[in-house]
């Protein structure tokens, strides 16, 4: 047996985009499994703020912009002030696109890079330094997407900032020597208000292409996220598809 | 702003679909799927109109989606040139 030591669970999370859809079930699903919870958006809901009030002591939420590094930074400080050192990080804040390329102006593709791409990378390298610094070991899933192995028109910016997260997964797991634990979680597409731009025809032509029947749920990857962060296996660098095999 | 007339635009449509050996009917009602003016050839009219004006025009899908006739194609454009 080797002297590296295991990866603990981790019991202090920072979710990104934990205001709606899948990062605030993520949020609810961690909370219930009894973890502290460390989540941000750039709206704090009202189903944010209710968890908040109902776990005071095991919630922080805050209004971050998450391509705004400083307030990134201070919320962070806030957070580990409050619930103590962040062991874990779920990157789950993005944005949607729905245009094709060549009629996408550069000014979106440049947002849609620094919110999906650069920021999840200089949001990461901010916990990995703190949880490093610290002599802590930790777990970091990214909430990337099937368009990082698949090709969907109308998605090409998107597409290429879950591919570049996929890759930065694999690498961060390498670069970190087993001290932390980095694997991403790709859906299939689920409903959400990323995914209402879809057309009812396109979302249609998901289900049938989809062995389960039925698009993916936020509830269905959840379980999974939890597992990453929470079970001890040995998961490290992976990619782990949940779209109920369409695409297979 | 340099603004394409409809007709001018209707005029882009008709070389685009020329290029393919197609012809543009006049009717504005005349549905898109029948003349075969698919998504990739509003894509090549919208980039003739900004070479004509000078102007990017850049829009998201889903409103591409609503098009269904010529009239549409056209208002579209019209549209899109004023936004
Ligand atoms: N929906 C799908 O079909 C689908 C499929 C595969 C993967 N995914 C991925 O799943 C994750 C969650 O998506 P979702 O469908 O739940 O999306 P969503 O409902 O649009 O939620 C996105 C979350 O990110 C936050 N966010 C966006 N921009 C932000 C910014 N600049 N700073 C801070 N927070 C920001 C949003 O809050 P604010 O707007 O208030 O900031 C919200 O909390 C994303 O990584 C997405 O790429 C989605």
């Amino acid at each position: 047996m080797s002297d590296t030591p295991l990866v603990p669970p981790s019991s202090v999370v920072l979710v990104s985009g934990g205001s709606r859809g899948l990062g605030l079930a993520i949020v609810t699903d961690l909370l219930d499994a009894g973890v502290k919870v460390a989540a941000f958006a750039r709206t704090v809901t009202p189903e944010l703020a209710k968890l908040a009030e109902a776990y005071p002591d095991r919630v922080h939420v805050g209004a971050v912009d998450v391509t705004d590094l400083p307030a990134a930074q201070a919320f962070l400080r806030a957070a580990e002030e409050r619930l103590g050192p962040v062991d874990g990080l779920v990157n789950n804040a993005a944005v949607g696109q729905d245009s094709m390329h060549t009629h996408t102006s550069t000014a979106d593709i440049a947002r849609i890079v620094e919110t999906n791409l650069t920021a999840p990378l200089h949001l990461t390298r901010l916990v990995v330094r703190r949880m490093l610094g610290g002599g802590r070991r930790g777990r970091i899933v990214n909430v990337t997407s099937i368009c990082a192995q698949r090709g969907f028109p109308g998605l090409v910016a998107y597409s290429a900032t879950k591919g570049g997260m996929d890759a930065a997964t694999r690498s961060l797991a390498r670069e970190l020597g087993g001290r932390m634990l980095v694997n991403a979680v790709a859906p299939g597409f689920f409903a959400s208000e990323m995914s209402a731009v879809l057309g009812s025809t396109q979302l249609d032509q998901i289900v049938r292409r989809t062995p389960t029947g039925h698009l993916t749920e936020p509830d269905e990857v959840v379980p999974v996220v939890r597992m990453l962060l929470r079970e001890h296996t040995n998961i490290n660098g992976q990619v782990i598809v949940v779209d109920g095999a369409a695409s297979v | 702003m340099n603004e394409l007339s409809r007709a001018h635009i209707r005029d882009l449509m008709s070389q685009v679909l020329a290029n393919q050996g197609r012809t543009l009917p006049d009717d504005d009602a005349a549905d898109l799927r029948e003349i075969g003016f698919r998504s990739l050839d509003f894509s090549e009219l919208a980039l003739r109109v900004e070479d004509a004006t000078g102007e990017e025009l850049n829009f998201d899908a889903p409103g591409l989606r609503r098009i269904a006739t010529v009239g549409d194609v056209l208002d579209f454009l019209e549209t899109l040139q004023r936004q």
